[in-house]
């Protein structure tokens, strides 16, 4: 049996498994942290900082997804400062890529958009950056449209951890990173990639999406992992 | 070769002190990179032709870097029974006189700059030899007097290629002796006392960190060396490497013994060949000793060392991003915890720690961590090496005790910015560190002090700026560093970090707008706070000091489109005229000079600045030190072609032309009406625009002429009052009228004006003397310099007696010291600094000199010696020797007991001048607290809205051109209130003007016009200067580089 631990996340007093995450710990509570980069059943990479919470005594923002709980611990999941920065790195993402939901297969399902709503993100204060990324077609059942990726690296950790394929990866650096399957090559030319649409169904937004979704038809499925198991090679 | 027990080691320490004191001259040539870029390996093959050559028996080896890069190549001499011979800057030509002294057992005396006698090695010592009186100590000059050399206790004194010269001096014989301790827990516990803490910048303590994982229980352990020194301005580590790479190998030695590791890595950059060059020859040296691999030492510890190339990324040096680059990855972060000391290199307990922190180990086994915790403060012990570059003469390595002030670094070791300007800025630790301003100068340098001030002890880049750094500029290009080196993986750097970029770039394009400052420093904060790594959560730290400190130069961006560093290309047209305060557009009319335009040339001139004749003889021509000609050979001599045009407008019928094409310019009338108080030049300035812009403009002056200071202070010989009066005229013949003795609070009243005009314009000067509050100051025969030279200006009698004393060392003191030499007097100037600290034109003291002004500098008034009958009969004036260096760069007077009378009967007191504040009070105006007004350093408007100051009452006592600027801007700013638009800009106008950039200087050396001869000028008040020929001011025009002229290269193409 694991060692219990008492700690108090958004005033309310928890107990919990020692070893567990702040975001672990709060989801179980239905705690509201957001994020975007966190995926139940994959690795914690830290990336999206949009779960960076205070803890009293601490005085550096900590991510709740890496950080493991103390006893004693005393959590503010949205003070004002978080709630704020927050918002921005929203804004950052929407202006960063072009995310026009209107003529997106995941409006209405996107995990971007249903942040910016809850955060009340409904304008971006910096300027578009348009970048014109080639969208991959070549896949007989996904597309990718790297132009509505937040490069949160669900489809790749999906790809190495789960499937072991490792076909996704980050190609370039800094604000030219963008995901590449194999070595740059089309998707539908992969030799690694098992067709297993996993990385599609753990997509945030409509960067990944199954053909024939037209506009806000693109649903993720849920549980994706049991479900894929038994598609694994019925798929090309 | 195997080293198998003390015996051993004690074998090869003295066959490696054969080779350091060989009993016969040695020779070291200094083999960095730094050296080797600066011509060392010529220095070093023509150092062995001539000993071929002149049949010299001496040993002649390479060294590592002794830090003073200023004065490379370095080469170190050693004749049996001397002193070391430091000798700097040797070229290969020097090698023949070298050897020659050498041969005759004589140290080259002639480039050596310093002398070591003995050599404290701290694992060694070293006796060279007493002797050469005429050498300082190394640590008596400048650069090196305070430094401590820890980490560099061998570089430039041996061969870093030789394992057995190291041994010589001590090394490997600290890991011997943590082989010895019975329990491994005692190294660490030396470490501990140390206080030793991690160089890389962060600052944890190193003892804990090997505490960690000396009790983590692995089948593997790893320590890694961190050397991926990848910040701009940054290269202690790779020197470290390059001259003595033993000392870093048996430091990791010490911790792989002290924590259980049985490999080390050492991640180098692959940018600095030569480093990983010598590591790798002294990683396989020391495997040949025995002193790594298998059964180290005769003992059952086994340990090996692999060298790892990093590919460049800067993201690397972040201790989890290096890991997963060892591991065959893109480098990128990962979230911590777990800690690589849990989890790291291949998911076993790893310890990484900088170059330098592994570099001190050796010393702190060989010294007991007690003695080591003595050297810096409490909490920041031992010492630092610091690379210093940018805006500062001594460039070099310098390794200090922390707590060290940092203006003794600035201003002591590296001696300040070359030419004299004046240090602005530190940037400390590179990108991810802090801008320190020069107030903040007295900082200590040890982690906590620099932290406080939002900058970072960083690995110890020092990068001095002065003012021709733009400090936004400066933010930009670390944030397009890191922007360029942000790995990607977290959405605060990576996106945060281009919007940032972005607004910085719309700043230094002139292109940002007010909001764009506040999401600027949200930007910041936010990244800083957010990022996952430490590239990102210090990444934001140039931005966030800049805008903590230089405010100003945001504002100055942004509200006045102006970039006053002359880096920004974008906001100016040329050096020059971003130098001016009136900005004239000098390339432009230096090429219609050339042409032969001049009517064009005088248009533009008077439309820039509406006194051209009067500046082009007194002005203190900032442009001449922004002149890029002087690269070239001297700069150009634009004040004098300015002069040229304007005496060719008053000598000659050109003069009705610039009228009329003046008279041409102006706008509709507006019907609006604006006073003007004070016909100086700022208000004259004003007035000029202010008609031609359309309006009705009024200047009221207390005094019975126009003019100001001009008229009343600037003597006769400098500025000819008939010129000035043609100046004028042109003025009022524009549609300015002057309406004379009307003085503000007394015939002027604030209140009537506001109500009877649209706007009004305060320049009333600063005609106040200040007062020295020395005894006997209230004698009749103790003059203001102010009331001096008014009265003589007005050509009123003067009872200035026969010997004077000016004190002061500014234009106001070498114009009265001139005036009453020319009154018959015989004239000394006491100046409390040296020569080249005297605020006035150089060009004005030299002359005064030629005339036969005595020049006593370093002394300061104390009292007025009177005889019984109260006449003044002297001054007493005490010697003051120049301290330590405030934080302005310049050395502070310091009193001392030492007073001389110089006899006189007369003082001129020229200290200074202050506007008479108490009109502006009474009119409810707001005032600081050195009495001048309080006015937007924009439009100047004061607190009362269309009541506008300008000049020397808003800068207090200035220069004309300067003061003239103010006039101009606010003209500018009461048009825009007065009409809604900005017009200044089209009434200005745009000339055809060629835009050819000549293929090469052209013109010749620079030409200056003749000067009256100083024996026949100094009894009478006629001109000095004679002004330009037209075949001169041709020339002159000739000369300019045009870097007014952008786009050319690429048309030719």
């Amino acid at each position: 049996m694991p060692k219990i631990i008492t700690l108090k996340i958004a005033g309310t007093e928890i107990k919990a498994d020692e070893g567990s995450t702040i975001l672990d710990v709060a989801r179980t509570n239905d705690i509201f942290i957001p994020t975007l980069c966190s995926f139940k059943g994959l690795s914690n990479v830290g990336a999206c900082r949009l779960c960076m919470v205070e803890v009293r005594g601490v005085p550096r923002l900590l991510p709740a997804c890496a950080t493991t709980i103390v006893e004693g611990m005393d959590v503010t999941v949205d003070s004002p400062k978080v709630g704020k920065y927050r918002k921005m790195i929203v804004e950052l993402l929407l202006a960063e890529r072009n995310h026009i939901c209107a003529a997106c297969v995941s409006n209405g399902h996107c995990e971007l958009q249903a942040l910016a709503q809850r955060l009340g993100v409904h304008h971006t204060r910096y300027p578009y950056r348009y970048p014109r990324l080639k969208v991959d077609a070549s896949h007989v059942r996904f597309n990718y449209d790297p132009n509505r990726c937040v490069l949160c690296t669900r489809c790749m950790r999906a790809c190495e951890e789960v499937e072991g394929a490792r076909t996704w990866n980050v190609m370039g650096r800094g604000i030219n990173s963008v995901m590449v399957t194999d070595l740059h090559q089309p998707w539908g030319e992969s030799p690694s990639c098992t067709s297993c649409s996993k990385c599609v169904h753990v997509c945030p937004t409509g960067a990944l999406s199954e053909k024939g979704c037209a506009v806000g038809e693109m649903v993720p499925r849920e549980n994706v992992f049991t479900y894929l198991k038994s598609m694994r090679y019925s798929g090309r | 070769m195997r080293i198998h027990d003390l015996d051993g080691l004690h074998d090869i320490r003295r066959t490696g002190l054969m080779k350091l004191l060989p009993g016969k001259p040695r020779i070291g040539v200094g083999m960095g990179t730094c050296g080797m870029g600066n011509g060392a390996r010529e220095v070093f093959q023509a150092l062995e032709r001539e000993l071929e050559r002149q049949g010299v028996d001496a040993q002649l080896t390479p060294v590592g870097c002794f830090g003073f890069c200023a004065a490379e190549p370095l080469v170190n001499v050693h004749i049996p029974g001397l002193p070391l011979a430091v000798l700097g800057e040797v070229k290969p030509d020097d090698a023949a006189a070298i050897v020659q002294a050498i041969a005759l057992r004589q140290p080259p005396l002639e480039k050596a700059i310093c002398k070591i006698e003995e050599w404290d090695h701290l694992t060694g010592h070293v006796m060279y030899g007493r002797g050469l009186p005429e050498l300082p100590h190394w640590n008596e000059i400048p650069f090196f007097k305070g430094q401590k050399k820890i980490v560099l206790r061998n570089c430039g004194l041996i061969n870093p290629e030789d394992i057995e010269e190291y041994i010589a001096v001590g090394g490997y014989h600290a890991f011997y002796q943590a082989t010895q301790k019975p329990n491994v827990t005692e190294i660490i516990e030396e470490v501990k006392k140390s206080k030793l803490r991690g160089r890389g910048g962060a600052g944890y303590p190193t003892g804990v960190k090997w505490d960690l994982l000396s009790k983590t229980v692995a089948d593997q352990k790893y320590i890694i060396c961190n050397a991926d020194e990848g910040d701009p301005g940054a290269y202690m580590n790779r020197n470290e490497i390059e001259s003595d790479p033993h000392m870093l190998i048996e430091g990791m030695l010490i911790g792989a013994f002290a924590t259980g590791a049985s490999e080390g890595i050492v991640y180098l950059r692959a940018e600095y060949p030569l480093a990983v060059q010598r590591l790798k020859r002294a990683v396989a040296e020391a495997r040949e000793f025995g002193l790594i691999g298998d059964n180290v030492l005769g003992t059952s510890f086994c340990f090996d060392i692999k060298l790892v190339e990093g590919a460049g990324a800067f993201v690397c040096g972040e201790e989890t991003a290096m890991i997963e680059s060892l591991e065959g990855r893109a480098g990128r972060p990962r979230p911590r915890p777990p800690f690589p000391a849990q989890k790291g290199l291949w998911g076993k307990p790893t310890n990484i720690n900088n170059v330098e922190t592994w570099c001190n180990v050796p010393v702190i086994v060989a010294r007991g961590g007690a003695w080591f915790s003595e050297i810096g403060t409490a909490q920041s012990t031992g010492t630092k090496v610091f690379s210093l570059v940018g805006k500062i003469r001594n460039t070099g390595l310098v390794e200090l005790p922390l707590g060290t002030p940092l203006k003794n670094v600035i201003y002591d070791i590296g001696q300040g910015s070359p030419g004299g300007k004046r240090v602005k800025a530190l940037q400390s630790g590179g990108p991810s560190g802090g801008c320190i301003p020069a107030d903040n100068f007295d900082v200590t340098i040890d982690y906590e002090s620099l932290a406080q001030i939002g900058a970072i002890m960083g690995s110890g880049g020092m990068v001095v700026m002065d003012e021709d750094n733009c400090m936004v500029d400066v933010a930009r290009y670390f944030v397009e560093f890191t922007h360029s080196e942000s790995c990607g993986k977290c959405i605060p750097c990576r996106a945060g970090l281009d919007q940032a970029l972005r607004i910085l770039k719309k700043i230094t394009g002139g292109q940002a707008e007010e909001s764009d400052i506040q999401d600027l420093e949200e930007l910041g904060q936010m990244i800083k706070e957010m990022s996952l790594c430490g590239l990102g959560q210090t990444a934001p730290n140039p931005v966030l000091t800049t805008l903590r400190y230089f405010r100003h130069e945001y504002e100055e961006h942004l509200r006045a489109r102006r970039c006053r560093a002359g880096v920004c290309e974008d906001l100016f047209l040329s050096p020059c005229e971003n130098s001016c305060p009136l900005h004239m557009r000098i390339p432009q009319f230096l090429e219609l000079t050339k042409e032969g335009r001049i009517a064009d040339a005088a248009e533009m001139i008077w439309l820039d600045n509406p006194l051209p004749g009067s500046t082009g003889r007194i002005c203190q021509h900032p442009c001449e030190s922004q002149c890029r000609r002087k690269t070239v050979d001297a700069p150009l001599n634009m004040r004098e072609v300015h002069r040229f045009i304007s005496d060719q407008v008053f000598g000659g019928p050109l003069l009705d032309e610039v009228r009329t094409r003046l008279a041409g310019r102006r706008m509709a009338a507006t019907g609006k009406k604006i006073a003007i108080v004070g016909a100086g030049p700022s208000g004259l300035a004003a007035g000029f625009y202010l008609a031609l812009l359309g309006h009705d403009v009024t200047i009221h002056e207390a005094r019975e002429e126009a003019g100001g200071m001009l008229r009343y202070s600037l003597p006769q010989y400098r500025l000819p009052k008939d010129m000035l009066s043609k100046e004028l005229e042109i003025i009022a013949g524009l549609g300015v009228t002057f309406r004379f003795g009307q003085k503000l609070g007394a015939g002027v009243s604030l209140d009537v004006l506001e109500a009877e005009n649209d706007a009004v314009f305060l320049a009333t000067g600063t005609w106040k003397a200040a007062r020295a509050g020395i005894t006997g100051e209230e004698s009749p025969s103790v003059w203001h310099a102010i009331h001096f030279l008014e009265q003589v200006a007005r050509g009123e009698p003067t009872q200035i007696g026969q010997k004077v004393v000016v004190i002061g060392g500014g234009n106001a003191a070498v114009d009265s010291a001139r005036t009453a030499l020319r009154l018959g007097c015989e004239v000394t100037i006491a100046y409390r600094r040296e020569r080249q600290e005297m605020p006035a034109i150089a060009e004005e003291v030299t002359d005064a000199e030629a005339e036969g002004v005595r020049l006593q500098f370093l002394v300061a008034p104390q009292r007025v010696v009177t005889d019984k009958r109260g006449r003044v009969t002297g001054i007493e004036l005490m010697r003051t020797k120049l301290g330590d260096y405030t934080l302005d760069g310049r050395r502070r007077p310091m009193s001392t007991s030492e007073k001389i009378v110089v006899p006189c009967d007369n003082i001129i007191l020229a200290i200074g001048e202050r506007p008479d504040a108490e009109p502006l009070r009474r009119f409810g105006i707001h005032v600081r607290e050195n009495d001048t007004a309080a006015a937007d350093w924009v439009t100047y408007e004061t607190n009362r809205p269309r009541v506008f100051a300008g000049g020397d009452l808003v800068t207090g006592a200035s220069n004309v051109s300067s003061t003239m600027a103010t006039g101009k801007a606010a003209a500018r700013a009461i048009d825009h209130i007065l009409t809604g638009q900005d017009r200044l800009p089209a009434l200005l106008g745009t000339f055809d003007v060629a835009q050819a950039v000549p293929p090469e200087p052209e013109g010749g050396a620079r030409n200056v016009s003749e000067e009256m001869p100083a024996a026949q000028r100094r009894a009478n008040f006629a001109e000095v200067m004679r002004g330009l020929t037209q075949a001169q001011a041709a020339a002159e025009s000739g000369r300019c580089l045009r870097c007014d002229v952008r786009e050319t290269c690429s048309a030719k193409e």
